[in-house]
């Protein structure tokens, strides 16, 4: 019985991306040696974000409210909007500190093969808020990878006519990387944007 | 075991926190999957190599039956500039999934390969005037390399001169012939002899003097409507990147 129990845990653990087997066993005894309310405060913890969580209703950010604590910000800079993939790229964004806007998470990307088309994302949303809330840019923050550069093509084509101003993140080098190991593809954007210094 | 192959990324999947499945076709091997450790990450080695359409020189760890590893992927044309033309990356998902669609997994195919390689460059190196009619012939030649044209050079059965297609059958039938039980009431579109010319044109003359061949835009749109009957019939389904083509280009404010 105790075996079966022990085992449902790590089963359950190692559906985490990034958790593999070993580590879900690691981490199961670690939590059978936890003192009981620290578990169950873990436990629920999972339990209130699946009740409470959901997307903020302007910017699909993820939140316990109708609107993000973002959207709710009144010294955020309301005429830029940031767009990205997933919250879990607001976050990251978030946490550099240096973007003052409003973001708008798209919750995915295009793909053809994948039959993922506009409007199984959030671009219509996009659209209605550049329109009615006074935007004056959108930064494209999609990933530097084919899908987030198609989705950032279909949106600028599709701003552009608005009058809106349409950035698109700078691609380039990793910091902290070397020139020499870096491929055809990712030295050609980083020379096409180059700055003035 | 270590070995190495060239091949062209047909599509990625994402795996795990940051790891990616290949689909690759391969010079040698045919269409195969291969598993990718981390290129998801920022600083990954693979860098843009595992990008789609990416012809790059690989590297293969493991059985061939089980999912190989990509230890390595130099590329050797990384034909960005499909990919970041929004119209000819859609067209070229198309082949791919076409590709994917209709041949099976391990089937070694020198000629495929070569002539994927040879439209991929066709589409890279052409001017934007001729592209609609470009993407409509590379899907042409692309199904009768791999035996699944339509036929529209008369009745399939007897030869007879014939403007009526029917998906069902894959090819064009005569009043007669069109009328036995196989066929019999049957769906099928009436087509033109302009489509037909076009048509045959864009199989027999060579790829590079096909942007001679200047069919109107109608010609076009119908032809394309026959193919994405044909496809559906054959694979029981519509392409997803048919559709994804039609939502992205409908009519708006300016066109791509
Ligand atoms: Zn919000
Ligand atoms: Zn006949």
């Amino acid at each position: 019985m105790s075996g079966s129990l022990v085992e449902n845990l790590i089963n359950e653990l190692s559906r985490l991306p990034g958790i593999g087997r070993k580590t879900a066993q690691r981490l199961s005894f670690f939590i059978i040696g936890m003192p009981g309310e620290e578990a169950i405060s873990m436990a629920n913890a999972i339990i209130k974000i699946k009740e409470k969580a959901r997307f903020c209703k302007n910017c699909f950010n993820i939140t316990e409210d109708e609107v993000c604590s973002i959207c709710r910000d009144p010294g955020r800079d309301r005429s830029k909007i940031c767009v990205v993939e997933e919250p879990s790229n607001l976050i990251v964004i978030e946490n550099a500190r240096i973007f003052r806007g409003l973001y708008h998470v798209l919750l995915g990307s295009l793909s053809p093969i994948d039959g993922i088309t506009p409007e199984r994302l959030k671009i219509n949303e996009l659209t209605k808020r550049v329109k009615e809330d006074n935007v004056s840019e959108v930064i494209i923050a999609t990933n530097p990878n084919t899908k987030g550069e198609t989705t950032a093509q279909y949106i600028s084509q599709l701003l552009k006519p608005l009058g809106v101003k349409i950035t698109r993140i700078a691609y380039g080098l990793p910091i902290g990387g070397d020139i020499e190991f870096a491929d055809e593809v990712t030295i050609s954007k980083a020379l096409e944007g180059r700055n003035e210094m | 075991m270590l070995t190495g192959t060239e091949g062209i990324v047909l599509k990625t999947q994402k795996y795990g926190d940051a790891d990616l499945i290949v689909t690759y076709l391969t010079s040698d091997r045919g269409i195969i999957n291969a598993f990718a450790k981390s290129p998801r990450k920022t600083r990954s080695r693979f860098g843009s190599s595992l990008e789609p359409l990416t012809h790059a020189r690989i590297s293969l760890w493991g059985k061939e039956q089980s999912l190989p590893r990509i230890t390595q992927a130099d590329i050797i044309n990384s034909f960005r500039q499909i990919r970041d033309n929004f119209q000819d990356f859609i067209n070229a998902s198309k082949l791919v999934e076409m590709l994917i669609s209709l041949i099976p997994e391990g089937i070694p195919n020198k000629r495929l390969f070569a002539f994927f390689l040879n439209i991929l460059n066709f589409i890279k190196s052409s001017g934007q005037e001729t592209k609609e009619a470009l993407h409509l012939i590379a899907q042409i030649r692309l199904l009768t390399a791999i035996g699944y044209a339509p036929r529209l050079k008369g009745c399939g059965k007897c030869g007879t001169r014939s403007l009526d297609f029917y998906p069902d059958s894959g090819t064009t039938l005569c009043g007669k012939c069109a009328s036995l039980p196989l066929a019999k009431g049957k769906p099928f579109i009436r087509i033109n002899n302009k489509v037909i010319h076009f048509y045959t044109h864009s199989i027999e003359w060579p790829i590079n003097i096909s942007n001679r061949l200047k069919p109107n835009p109608e010609t076009l749109t119908e032809l394309s409507g026959l193919l994405d009957k044909h496809l559906t019939y054959l694979l029981s389904k519509k392409l997803r990147s048919s559709e994804f083509l039609a939502a992205t280009t409908r009519p708006r404010p300016r066109p791509f």
